[in-house]
């Protein structure tokens, strides 16, 4: 796991040729295995190049064990 | 012992016959071990032809609910996606059931016959975008289908004009995160539209409005396996394997108290329940005589000692008052309280209850707390009557396959072992 840098991501996503609704959740999966949490910046900018509120999204990762939305503690 | 009878139980390696023997990402020895051939025959023969030639095979989903595959991919491939909006086809390998682990051996051990199968779907329904839908937790199977992924568009198996050919097709690897109830067929839906994985009522079917609305196919990893052996061997040769309603072989995952846990594939009906157990299981863990079994996975109701001699045919385990469902043959021997074999049962689905309907949401944490009582032997005869009440409820007002059967072991055990439920009432 890497830490979470804008231009890690935009990496990501450019690997994966873009964002669309139907490879979203692959890639808010590659967010979450790259640095594992999705971070705001992420859901910000993915909410905005699918048309999706935010809202929707977190509404969706949150009702995953396997997504987290904050960096894990190290303490 | 006749010789007959000796070598009754063997294994038949039809979907497994390539497991093990080659390096997973090696296209090169998956052609020379007869790879690839069906799919040449495919987009030979036409969409059509395919259709008609797995409606002939008989095949049944190995996914849990046994639809007839043929019938899904021919309703998938007559609906035209409106204003000519794409199809989807999915492979369901978010194998989560309890008791159940087939898939992984063939998506580890021969992955490109998976692959194969999949292009002969999307292919034969008009998909341009496929998914792999793999649990979570195998990450490693994840990480390998990757690779091939990689490695198929450079063998042009995947992207543009499949081997020459006029037909394009992409396929995206998805790793599950979690839930249990992704692995139901709207629920998987949901999940890719990144949304909570819910089930859904149906109508619409997903071959109708399926994933974003459009028709989609989702087959599970075994059901697919099937397809380019029956175009190899064509729908007759396929038929000679198993009974005539339920031809092919059947992967079996055998766990619980038995000595040998593992995967065996054996022809639909070529032996008993007790014999997979005894013979290829060689027997229960410590030797004592067998309780019960759980011939379908977590959710399939249990059968007692008289039902052993069933036969291993999806017919005969439903006579019996079971299902075959995942073919995860759960076995319990003597000892054990039917109070916690469901209990345990129940900590696993009261944790994976999507909550969309009250029966199932509600009724998964009563039957629990009703259990926990038990196993402290604080119930009441009264909380027997409710445990059966609730049960009964969920089945009939759920709307997936899970609200509908996680009871059915609770009401089994019930029926079967009331003295165990007896023993665990509160002494007055």
């Amino acid at each position: 796991m890497t830490k979470f840098k804008m231009q890690t991501y935009q990496n990501l996503i450019r690997r994966s040729g873009g964002v669309t609704k139907e490879n979203l959740f692959s890639l808010l999966g590659k967010v979450q295995d790259e640095f594992g949490y999705v971070p705001k910046e992420v859901v910000r900018d993915l909410a905005s190049k699918t048309g999706l509120a935010e809202a929707r999204i977190y509404g969706a990762l949150t009702s995953y064990g396997g997504f987290k939305i904050a960096p894990e503690s190290n303490d | 012992m006749r010789r007959s009878q000796m070598i009754k139980m063997r294994e038949s390696k039809v979907l497994t016959r390539r497991v093990g023997k080659y390096k997973s990402l090696d296209l090169e020895a998956y052609k020379a071990l007869g790879g690839l051939q069906s799919l040449k025959r495919a987009l030979d023969i036409g969409p059509e032809s395919v259709i008609e030639e797995i409606k002939r095979s008989g095949l049944i989903g190995r996914g849990g609910a046994g639809f007839p595959t043929g019938l899904k991919w021919a309703s998938a491939a007559k609906i035209q996606s409106a204003n000519g909006g794409p199809k989807y086809f999915i492979c369901n390998a978010d194998e989560g059931e309890l008791g159940t682990f087939k898939d992984k051996v063939l998506l580890d051990g021969d992955p490109w016959a998976v692959l194969e199968g999949i292009l002969i779907a999307a292919y034969t329904i008009g998909a341009k975008q496929t998914y792999i839908y793999i649990k979570g937790e195998y990450e490693k199977t994840a990480k390998l289908w990757e690779k091939l992924v990689s490695k198929a568009k450079k063998a042009a198996l995947l992207g543009e004009k499949i081997l020459g050919s006029t037909f394009s097709v992409n396929l995206q690897v998805i790793r599950g995160r979690g839930p249990y109830i992704a692995g139901e067929e709207f629920a998987l839906i949901s999940s890719l539209e990144t949304r909570r994985a819910m089930s859904r009522l149906k109508p619409p079917y997903p071959t109708e409005e399926g994933l974003f609305g459009k028709p989609t196919v989702v087959n599970n990893v075994e059901t697919i396996a099937n397809v380019p052996v029956i175009l190899a061997d064509g729908a007759e040769e396929y038929r000679k394997l198993g009974v005539e309603d339920d031809p092919g072989t059947r992967l079996f995952s055998l766990s619980g108290d038995v000595k040998k846990p593992g995967v065996y594939e054996l022809e639909i009906g070529s032996g008993t329940l007790k014999e997979l157990i005894n013979k290829l299981g060689q027997g229960t863990k410590n030797s004592k005589p067998i309780k019960a079994v759980q011939p379908g996975g977590g959710t399939s109701a249990l059968l007692g000692r008289d039902n052993l001699g069933c036969k291993l045919t999806s017919k005969a385990i439903r006579k019996a008052g079971s299902s075959l469902g995942t073919a995860g043959v759960i076995v319990y021997e003597e000892g054990k309280s039917a109070v916690e074999i469901i209990k345990g049962l129940l900590q696993f689905y009261g944790a994976e209850s999507c909550g969309r309907c009250a029966p199932c949401r509600i009724g998964v944490v009563r039957m629990k707390e009703i259990v926990d009582t038990l196993s402290h032997k604080e119930a009441t005869p009264d909380d027997l009557v409710q445990l059966r009440e609730i049960g009964k409820a969920c089945i009939a007002a759920s709307t997936c396959g899970m609200g509908q059967a996680f009871p059915l072991p609770v009401l089994s055990a019930l029926e079967l072992f009331p003295e165990d439920f007896e023993a665990a009432i509160q002494k007055v």
